[in-house]
């Protein structure tokens, strides 16, 4: 190297090194999702309590396993926190998205998250997309559109479509007393998902759903995991809390895991498309 | 994917689940050279099935001009250019099915249409196909042309909203192969809106979840045709059952038309969905325009039908269709009639091979006064 070369790299090196110097070391990257016990668990995203839970940052890849397969990266990454109870386990979920998508129709779909557990604490752990065949995983879902609906959007069309004008439902007849079973039953025949008890048709009191899976293609409703949560726009997007009873035996198990999902509804993302995490460390032990 | 047959490209093709026939198949065909569009089938479709919330926009059944009409918009148009051009030889087709054209990561070829595309139920009606200029009038045949396209869910045997299905949602019933969605455990993910490529599964908004033509499965399990087809006053659809065409039977009358005299042809058959409704191709259509929808054979089946009232067969066989609530899976000719019959061959209904004629004179000597067509 000639003198002037090395003079100019010296000073480089001098000019980065000193203001490091003076700077706090940052701390190491989490490894694990570590949930901090408190006494109680936060219902709102912005409540004090989460800044005592340490953020992990959840690194999200492609669902490229199944078809259909999302095959364009979107969201990069999900920040998580948890906080538990001796019953009950709480994560915030933030992420990045530029637009709030809570309005799904023929060609729109909602932005959404999700927590995934197996369903067992075992030595192997289920396949990370949606578990395997008697190797189950509790999944705990929320959609912003049903966030929108839990908010008050109503239940019909010009709810959607302002301008819209209907002449006349069948179920609206002067003959029926509104709110009567007569009407009701009558309604449900033009909503045969409704009529059948499906929990996409709602009529919908909470945002979330609770859910187990078997394998892709196998996703069910499951008995109430007690699931709650709420989502709010950030400034840059989605803070979701999501809440479920503590897993039984997760406490005791060797090596936990959990993985996490997010739906970007502008990139049509639903169902199979998703951005997700393989399955990460999940710390429940009792933080210091 | 596996491997299954198909014959209305006669070749074998890619689909996502191996071949597994029903035991029976619904099928129908239409008579496009009747169809007038008066919309009666729409809706009757439309006041007995989708009244509902949500459902505000759907057409199980509609009817469309072609070439310009189409509901959603450009429904034959977008998939016909991603495909791109492909190539019939004879009668099979060298080209490639939605299902063999599929690209990563997906099952099916095919695109989702969104509300804007459902904003214009009947855009271009009755828009005719040429430039009409000054001083032009009637004139035989026509200068230009249009035709009306009745359309429902086709219960293809090769469903590409069934196979589009990530979570098996939607099923074909062994007993008569009528495709449904099951309400029950549809959640919306609107891949099968996306694969149908005749766009007849429909999210419905305020459910969540797809809905679509159920052939009207409560009668036609009590052996009654559908709605659309009871209440079409053109008389243009005939519900019945279809063979494979090694086993065709005669007296079937769907076998009759769409194997023994081939006059009634399936919807772009070379999609690969093996479509269950077969339509008699409008005679005043150019052939390209038509080999495009319904395959090879338009131009043969238009050249039988123009020699229906020679050949009382086919002519009788036509006038049985909207003659009848009851399907009808047997018929015959006697002479001058054509008797419709259930399956055992006990009789369902008789009608003449040519409606009588009466000739009721303008003026009314007797009374000495103009008749008028009102009552």
């Amino acid at each position: 190297m000639r003198p002037l070369y090395r003079f100019v790299v010296i000073s480089i090196s001098f000019t980065f090194l000193l203001p490091a110097g003076c700077q706090k070391t940052p701390p190491p990257p989490l490894t694990e999702v570590a949930a901090v016990k408190a006494s109680s668990i936060p219902a709102k995203s912005d409540a004090a309590a989460w800044n005592a839970a340490p953020e992990f940052v959840a690194k999200l890849i492609l669902q490229d396993l199944v078809e259909p397969r999302l095959m364009t990266a979107s969201t990069p990454e999900v920040r998580v926190r948890a906080i538990r109870t001796d019953r009950e386990i709480a994560f915030r979920l933030e992420w990045e998205d530029a637009t709030r998508n809570d309005l799904a129709d023929p060609g729109n779909f909602c932005d959404a998250c999700a927590i995934q557990l197996p369903q067992k604490f075992e030595p192997t752990v289920p396949a990370p997309q949606m578990g395997e065949a008697g190797k189950t995983v509790e999944i705990t879902y929320w959609n912003a559109g049903w966030q929108a609906k839990v908010e008050g959007r109503g239940d019909a069309i010009t709810d959607i479509y302002p301008n819209a004008t209907v002449d006349h439902y069948p179920f609206d007849a002067k003959s029926l007393e509104k709110g009567s079973p007569q009407q009701q039953e009558m309604a449900k025949r033009y909503a045969p998902a409704r009529a059948l008890g499906n929990a996409m048709a709602g009529p919908r009191d909470t945002p979330v759903q609770d859910l187990i899976a078997d394998g892709p293609g196998t996703i069910t409703p499951a008995a109430a995991n007690g699931s709650k949560g709420s989502g709010q726009r950030t400034a840059k997007g989605w803070a979701v809390v999501l809440s479920r009873r503590l897993p039984e035996g997760i406490a005791a198990a060797a090596n936990p895991q959990i993985a996490f999902a997010v739906w970007d509804g502008a990139k049509e993302e639903v169902g199979a498309k998703k951005m997700r995490t393989a399955w990460i460390n999940f710390n429940v032990k009792d933080q210091p | 994917m596996a491997r299954v047959y198909n014959w209305q490209i006669r070749r074998e093709m890619s689909y996502w689940y191996p071949e597994n026939r029903p035991q029976k198949q619904f099928a129908a065909v239409f008579d496009i050279n009747k169809c007038i569009a008066c919309q009666t089938c729409t809706l009757a479709c439309k006041t007995t099935w989708t009244s509902g919330k949500g459902q505000e926009y759907m057409l199980w059944n509609n009817v469309e001009s072609k070439p310009y009409g189409c509901y959603p918009l450009a429904w034959d148009l977008k998939l016909l250019k991603q495909l791109g051009p492909q190539q019939w030889n004879g009668g099979g087709y060298e080209g490639r099915t939605i299902f063999e054209a599929a690209p990563a990561g997906q099952r099916v070829l095919g695109w989702r249409p969104d509300d804007h595309d459902f904003s214009y139920p009947n855009v271009g009606e009755d828009d005719c196909a040429g430039k009409i200029e000054n001083g032009t009038n009637l004139h035989f045949p026509h200068l230009t042309w249009f035709f009306y396209l009745a359309r429902i869910c086709n219960h293809c045997t090769y469903p590409a909203c069934l196979a589009s299905c990530p979570r098996g949602s939607i099923y074909k019933r062994p007993e008569d192969g009528i495709v449904l969605v099951d309400q029950g455990r549809c959640r919306g993910y609107r891949e099968c809106t996306q694969g149908c490529p005749y766009k007849k599964v429909f999210f419905n908004p305020l459910t969540g979840t797809s809905e679509k033509c159920i052939a009207c499965y409560p009668k036609f399990e009590n052996k009654l045709q559908q709605q659309c087809f009871l209440n079409c006053i053109g008389k243009i659809r005939m519900a019945g059952y279809i063979s494979q065409p090694e086993n065709a039977i005669p007296e079937n009358p769907i076998d009759y038309l769409v194997h023994v005299r081939k006059v009634a042809l399936p919807l772009f058959p070379q999609f690969g969905l093996e479509p269950n409704v077969y339509y008699i191709p409008p005679i005043h259509a150019p052939d390209s325009f038509l080999r495009q929808m319904f395959g090879p054979g338009a131009a043969a089946a238009i050249e039988t039908y123009r020699k229906a009232p020679d050949d009382p067969d086919l002519a009788g066989l036509l006038s049985l269709f909207g003659c009848s609530e009851q399907v009808m899976p047997r018929w015959k000719r006697e002479n001058d009639t054509i008797i419709g019959a259930e399956e055992n061959g006990a009789e369902i209904v008789r009608v003449p091979l040519r409606e009588p004629v009466y000739i009721r004179e303008a003026f009314d000597k007797k009374y000495n006064v103009a008749r008028v067509n009102c009552p």
